[in-house]
């Protein structure tokens, strides 16, 4: 039964994307877009990394793995912020609509993706250099380690953010200014100073989802669309805004695919995802945990 | 020559899909991010009627159109319930539902190996081999819709429009249903997209689903916000500016592997700048609430 284990790493990866999503949205309010092109970058720079590393002869995979994960990591959080300041400041200080926002964002996202073609090529790259090791049996199920790595690793990272939100004096900072940034001003928070943060850890969390996936497939530098348009079907099926929910979204959304292919032809996973999504919107737009943190607007 | 007479004729289609696009989105106000789904839906059942039925083009542009038409319809249920980015999202998923039925259905549409040898148009036994004969085809589309597509939007019908988009609770006051509105715009949009996917595939002769992608959808939109929202002279502006300019990169002599590229970069570029600087467009009027 290998589908538990893709649908396992699956619902990790679309979790980790989910939830930088929702870090995001809680604060900024509207769909990052761009998010995807962050993904993208962070695992390029990481592919790069891992690529240099091992040209000037260091040796130790799990070393060279470690140091290319960390430099995916805070290529993406600091581009994160890049497109924070250059783009969505200026227009948050103009009061632009949403819709005008994720617009700008798309464009964002675009350039990205076609910058990193320019420099890379259209062409599929692979970090997994290594010889491939046969893998565990586990309850009937196959699982290499380089798999369980990658849902240890997701895990711990998950739960580090729980804790990180829930007792930080940041992560309160952080839930103050989603809540209202008014009032967070107000008691001596800088609403823009966390809006940095929350882009620097959201987009941190996209890069090592990029990644960690690119040691189990090839990365392109299409990647990222579908990655967040999985994170936000995600966040949207779990209850947007709700970080338990995108973990739970990002788990429905993985097993949802991997098993609704298990008769058909894998090239309908996509559409079973947006299938899933048009539902969702139509009868319950506010997910499965249901917390409603976008007003109506008329 | 022949290549200038090439552009001309891709920008032709373009006017069509940027005009109907605005119908949808400038007038009415409904961010519409799947145009490419239902020029998709109309280029697919026409090769596919002249191709496996060996019906005319004639044929399978009407049933293009129409089947495009519903697939507006159908499409049109989310639009009746979501707002603003939800309802922008929705259409982006249906856009990449409909690109997954032509690329997996493989029985149906040969998935991404695509349809070849779709035949051309034919007027009165003259077949249309030459491109500057297709070009006066479309410049005829062209004219047509613009037509119908003015007469819409300069009535009471087209007030209305405007009327929803600005305050739709007003109008429901005022005892209009606004939603059955809704619907009609998407269905009206949806059809001249599908008759824009129809004169794509003859002119081509050939398809497959990467024409139809979300990338194609977010081109058209761009066409019509750099144009203008709510302008029709803004969308043909902006389809042939658009379709023009990134040619240009051609004359620089660069490899196509740096030139898609980059003319994907400009045009993310030039939403972001439109974004900030002037999301209305160049002669437009409305920008998105």
């Amino acid at each position: 039964m290998n589908l538990l284990t893709y649908s396992i790493i699956s619902a990790a990866i679309y979790s980790l994307i989910a939830l930088g999503f929702t870090l995001i949205y809680r604060t900024v309010k509207f769909f990052h877009l761009a998010h995807g092109g962050v993904y993208t970058a962070g695992t390029y720079a990481a592919y790069t990394t891992f690529m240099l590393l091992q040209k000037i002869g260091s040796d130790s995979l799990i070393f060279n793995l470690i140091i290319a994960t960390l430099v995916g990591m805070l290529v993406a959080g600091v581009l994160g912020i890049l497109i924070d300041r250059i783009v969505y400041y200026p227009l948050r200080k103009m009061f632009a609509s949403d819709l005008i926002l994720l617009l700008a964002s798309f464009g964002v996202f675009v350039f990205i993706q076609n910058f990193i073609q320019l420099i890379y090529g259209a062409q599929i790259f692979t970090i997994r250099t290594w010889p491939v090791k046969e893998g565990h049996h586990i309850l009937g199920a196959v699982i290499t380690d380089v798999q369980i790595a990658i849902i240890i690793t997701s895990f711990v990272v998950m739960l580090l953010l729980w804790l990180f939100v829930q007792n930080t004096k940041f992560g309160k900072a952080i839930r103050a200014v989603s809540d209202d940034p008014v009032g967070a001003s107000v008691v001596g928070i800088n609403p823009e100073k966390t809006i940095i943060i929350v882009f620097f850890i959201g987009s941190a969390l996209a890069g090592l989802a990029g990644t960690l996936i690119s040691l189990e497939t090839n990365i392109e530098p299409s990647m990222g669309f579908n990655a967040i348009l999985k994170g936000i079907i995600a966040a949207i099926i779990g209850g947007i805004g709700s970080f338990p929910g995108a973990v739970l979204g990002g788990f429905l959304l993985g097993f949802a695919e991997n098993f609704g292919v298990w008769k058909i032809q894998a090239g309908w996973k996509d559409t079973i995802a947006f299938a899933i999504l048009i539902i969702f919107l139509l009868f319950k737009p506010e997910g499965i945990l249901g917390i409603k943190i976008k007003t109506e607007k008329d | 020559m022949e290549y200038l007479i090439h552009i001309l004729v891709i920008s032709g289609i373009y006017v069509i899909l940027t005009m109907s696009l605005n119908l949808i989105v400038g007038y009415t106000g409904l961010p519409a991010l799947g145009h490419a789904a239902f020029s998709c839906i109309g280029a697919y059942t026409s090769a596919l009627l002249t191709l496996r039925l060996g019906l005319s083009p004639w044929i399978g542009l009407i049933a293009g159109i129409f089947l495009a038409v519903i697939t507006g319809l159908i499409s049109s249920f989310p639009a009746l319930r979501l707002k603003g980015d939800y309802l922008a999202l929705a259409t982006l998923g249906f856009n990449v539902i409909i690109y997954g039925i032509a690329k997996n259905w493989v029985e149906l549409t040969r998935g991404p190996m695509g349809l070849p040898g779709i035949p051309s148009f034919s007027i009165f036994g003259l077949k249309l081999t030459e491109t500057w004969q297709y070009l006066l085809l479309v410049l005829f589309f062209d004219i047509l819709s613009f037509i119908f597509l003015w007469r819409i939007v300069d009535s009471p019908f087209g007030r209305l429009l405007k009327g929803i988009r600005e305050d739709e609770k007003a109008i429901q006051m005022l005892g209009v249903n606004t939603v059955k509105y809704k619907v009609m715009v998407f269905m009206v949009g949806a059809g001249f997209a599908g008759l824009a996917g129809v004169l794509y595939a003859h002119y081509i002769t050939f398809i497959d689903p990467s024409s139809f992608t979300i990338m194609e959808s977010i081109t058209i939109l761009l066409m019509v916000i750099f144009g203008g929202m709510a302008n029709l002279y803004g969308s043909i502006i902006g389809a042939v500016s658009l379709v023009v300019l990134p040619e240009l990169l051609r004359f620089l002599g660069l490899p196509s592997s740096v030139a898609a590229p980059l003319k994907q970069m400009i045009y993310g570029l030039l939403l972001v700048v439109l974004m900030l600087k002037r999301p209305q467009g160049i002669l437009g009027e409305y920008r998105f609430k």
